[in-house]
């Protein structure tokens, strides 16, 4: 495979920093239309996101015209489904590649395509336009389930599910009749998985407690399990496609993550088990396995320096490895450190239900996936401009550069200022006021509470303008640019490290 | 190849990584049987439905360390004693308007949701309600018409009309009850119920 | 099991259990770099952020009243902790070993001698 990319024909240079779909195979051409609605689903996401924001800051902003709740629920499904998105469009951007055959049913997953984004956009419409409805089974077959995360109405799961049954189909049907390998075998049992999660989340339950029981199984095993790996799975190919890593190499640390991973992350479920009804021995595996889940990524620390300095890896996208640098910081952050602060049962008691789950969620959701995304929306562009230089020295770089700072700075301001409201929350409501509504609002009035909410808000357009910056720069980079595009290569460093 | 020592090697990480995953699933199955068991409606830590028939008190166990709930004598909801059937069919009413009308993307339940509005685990035993004899009126009011009866305690936020009928607003109110009830392992922490007869 | 912190503890047991995972990583990133480029002096450094993850993770447990069977646990996890830096390190080298070894038939285009998996 990486001969075919050594061999293509020079005759292309006059085609070079145009969008030419011909420069992408079949999986390719449907990446780029899953990565541009992903993209628009992300300017959605934080479009609804500055209005909810707005909301603790001006309750009669749009009151009873667009509340609260709606926002709010465009805000983080807009995030899931544009991340999905990204996830799809990365597995169809590598499955041709990677099997080194075309893909099998191209006519099928173009239609499957089409299906689902015109289901998202109905499904937004109604959000928007009708919003609630009767307390009866109809209103969540047709409107919204009112279960965080996956409010989606019943209607739209099942649709949901015939997509991923085609894409899955798409993919695993590929690699059989090309070649498999580790990181598609795992690639493949991973999309197994995380298509069969979302099933649990598919019935309808007077009970609480079970509800919550089997709504976490959705969430924790998507966000902390399956879509961990899934990410694992695009690192190991994009580490081989752009920096020449060896196959064998990343193979087996793509074996070694899933097995911390999901060693840690399955029972790790536990932490989300503390309060909802569930028997108390759930406080002792959650804390435990909890505290075991920064293992995967001290190993990833080791191996990133020990990588970095055996092997002299020369870039050829320098946008898209800043993101995935981007990447590692996030994800240690956001899942690590923000997590394993308020994660065993003695603190979490009192976070449980407060801003610090806003602030964990907004690093973490950012740094393990919006920026892994990111780096794949720029390798495609590159491709789709004809494989063209974006190396150093890259027309307009202050464009992507500061797109990068803007929206780190703006969810790292975000985060820091929830986690202060955060903790005033969990100190005044739950510490002093005994959890009762009264308390709750004397926290929500407090100084410091507000204070935060009030930067979270300007940090949010930091976020936004760094996010209107990075749309600017996916359309417009590479344009005119004649340069092809540097080819990865490895030069072994001497061997200092035995 | 031959040079890479076992516990390195690709197969055996292959397998580490399956036998892994295998076993965390199993144990994760094995404890979902049990827990599925022990949430059960009418099991020890989640109460029967027809427990809104009854007064619903909180008293700190030294052992566990814990508020957990009592269930106390006969105080049925809106005056009528319903049968188990009834009760699932009102509660289940209750939960279903509250997924309806997305409660959850504002409010709180067993802690999960967003964060604009309160908790509502043990809404139905908060002191804002006053006193017990006026709750049940007050929080039917209130559903029915949440502008003009907002609770904001000194904030302007106040939950939005939502077009809830009187029969959705007393399933609510069952529903609240009945979740009151379930033993959440002493969340919210310190949480000071209303004073009730009998107590 | 459930003790939970102090109200007036919050803020520290949050902190602490921060550092822990700040001190853990770092430890890490200093032992590799050490090794990696050869430079012994660095490794006290190293060993000195060991020593604050130590202290990090104790302060954690006392504020989360952890005792008797749970004390064990924190040292045996701390005793992991210290270990689990050199145990990737030989990780990386065995990994890495059998790419430097092989031919270049192998290294060079991966799927030369990759094996099918499924």
């Amino acid at each position: 495979m990486m001969a075919q990319a050594v061999n293509q024909p020079m005759s292309q240079t006059a085609m070079r920093g145009k969008l030419n779909s011909a420069e992408l195979n079949a999986g390719q051409r449907l990446a780029v239309k899953y990565f541009s609605v992903a993209i628009i689903l992300f300017g959605a996401q934080i479009l609804f996101g500055l209005l909810a924001g707005l909301q603790y800051l001006m309750p009669e902003f749009l009151y009873n015209v667009l509340d609260f709740n709606v926002n709010r629920m465009v805000h983080i499904n807009a995030m899931i489904v544009w991340m999905l998105y990204g996830f799809i469009g990365s597995v169809y951007w590598l499955v041709e590649d990677e099997s080194g055959t075309e893909l099998v049913g191209a006519k099928l997953a173009n239609l499957a395509f089409w299906v689902l984004t015109a289901a998202v956009t109905v499904v937004v419409i109604v959000y928007l336009l009708v919003q609630t409805g009767p307390g009866e089974q109809k209103s969540l077959w047709l409107i919204n389930e009112g279960r965080e995360y996956i409010e989606a109405p019943r209607w739209a799961d099942f649709g949901i599910v015939a997509v991923v049954l085609v894409f899955f189909y798409n993919v695993a049907a590929t690699f059989m009749k090309g070649r498999w390998s580790g990181i598609s075998g795992v690639l493949v049992l991973d999309l197994i998985a995380l298509a069969g999660l979302y099933l649990a989340g598919m019935f309808y339950s007077p009970n609480i407690s079970m509800d919550q029981y089997w709504w976490w199984w959705v969430i924790h095993m998507w966000v902390e399990a399956t879509w961990e790996v899934l990410v694992g799975c695009i690192m190991a190919w994009g580490l081989i496609k752009t920096l020449g890593a060896r196959r064998k190499i990343v193979t087996t640390w793509l074996y070694i993550e899933v097995a911390l991973m999901f060693g840690s992350g399955i029972l790790g479920l536990g932490h989300h088990y503390f309060w909802i009804g569930t028997p108390e021995y759930w406080l002792s595996i959650g804390g435990f396995f909890s505290a075991l889940e920064p293992i995967p990524l001290v190993a990833m620390v080791v191996h990133a320096v020990y990588d970095s300095g055996v092997h002299r890896f020369k870039n050829s996208n320098h946008p898209a490895l800043a993101w995935l640098i981007a990447h590692a910081f996030g994800n240690f952050f956001g899942a690590g450190v923000w997590g394993f602060m308020h994660t065993l049962p003695q603190i979490n008691l009192y976070t449980h239900g407060t801003q610090w789950s806003a602030s964990h969620g907004h690093l973490a959701f950012f740094g393990a996936y919006a920026t892994i995304n990111i780096a794949m929306f720029y390798i495609a562009i590159q491709k789709w401009r004809g494989d063209v230089f974006m190396g150093a020295g890259i027309r307009h770089a202050w464009r992507w550069k500061w797109a990068l700072a803007l929206l780190n700075i703006g969810v790292v301001g975000m985060t820091v200022a929830l986690l202060v409201s955060g903790y005033e929350q969990s100190f005044v409501e739950r510490a002093l006021q005994g959890s009762t509504w009264a308390g709750y609002f004397e926290a929500q009035r407090g100084e410091w509470f507000v204070q935060g909410m009030f930067w979270r808000q300007i940090f949010g357009y930091v976020t936004a303008a760094g996010t209107l910056l990075l749309v600017w720069d996916l359309i417009t980079i590479g344009k005119g640019e004649t340069r092809p595009a540097e080819k990865p290569t490895e030069h072994q460093a001497q061997a200092q490290a035995a | 190849m031959s040079k890479t020592p076992w516990w390195a090697d690709e197969n055996v990480w292959r397998k580490t990584a399956i036998w892994v995953t295998a076993l965390m699933l199993v144990a994760l199955i094995l404890l979902t049987f049990d827990s599925v068991a022990k949430i059960t409606a009418g099991s020890d830590r989640v109460p029967a439905y027809s427990v809104i028939n009854h007064r619903i008190y909180y008293k700190m166990d030294n052992d566990r360390n814990m508020q957990v709930p009592v269930i106390g004598g006969q105080a049925p909801l809106f005056g009528t004693v319903l049968s188990e059937e009834q009760a699932q069919a009102m509660v289940s009413k209750g939960k279903m308007t509250v997924q309806a009308k997305n409660c959850m993307n504002c409010h709180t339940l067993l802690g999960n949701g967003a964060y604009y509005a309160p908790d509502l685990t043990k809404a139905w035993l908060d002191q804002g309600w006053g006193a017990e004899a006026v709750r049940e009126q007050l929080m039917v009011n209130f559903l029915l018409d949440p502008e003009a009866n907002a609770r904001g305690y000194g904030t302007t936020r106040k939950m939005p009309d939502l077009d809830i009928t009187e029969e959705e607003a007393r399933a609510i109110i069952a529903f609240l009850k009945w979740m009151s009830a379930i033993d959440t392992n002493g969340f919210p922490r310190n949480f000071k119920p209303i004073a009730q007869e009998g107590e | 099991m459930t003790d939970p912190v102090e109200a007036q503890q919050i803020m520290l047991a949050t902190m602490a259990g921060a550092l822990v995972v700040m001190f853990g990583a770092i430890y890490a990133a200093l032992f590799a770099w050490s090794r990696l480029r050869k430079r012994p002096a660095w490794m006290p450094a190293a060993y000195l952020a060991y020593l604050c993850l130590a202290v990090a993770t104790i302060v954690l447990a006392r504020s989360l009243h952890l005792s008797g069977f749970w004390s064990t646990v924190v040292f045996v996890m701390l005793f992991g902790y210290l270990l689990a830096p050199h145990a990737i390190w030989h990780l990386c080298v065995g990994t890495h070993e059998s790419a430097h070894k092989t031919a270049d038939t192998d290294s060079r285009n991966p799927l030369n001698g990759g094996q099918t998996n499924e």
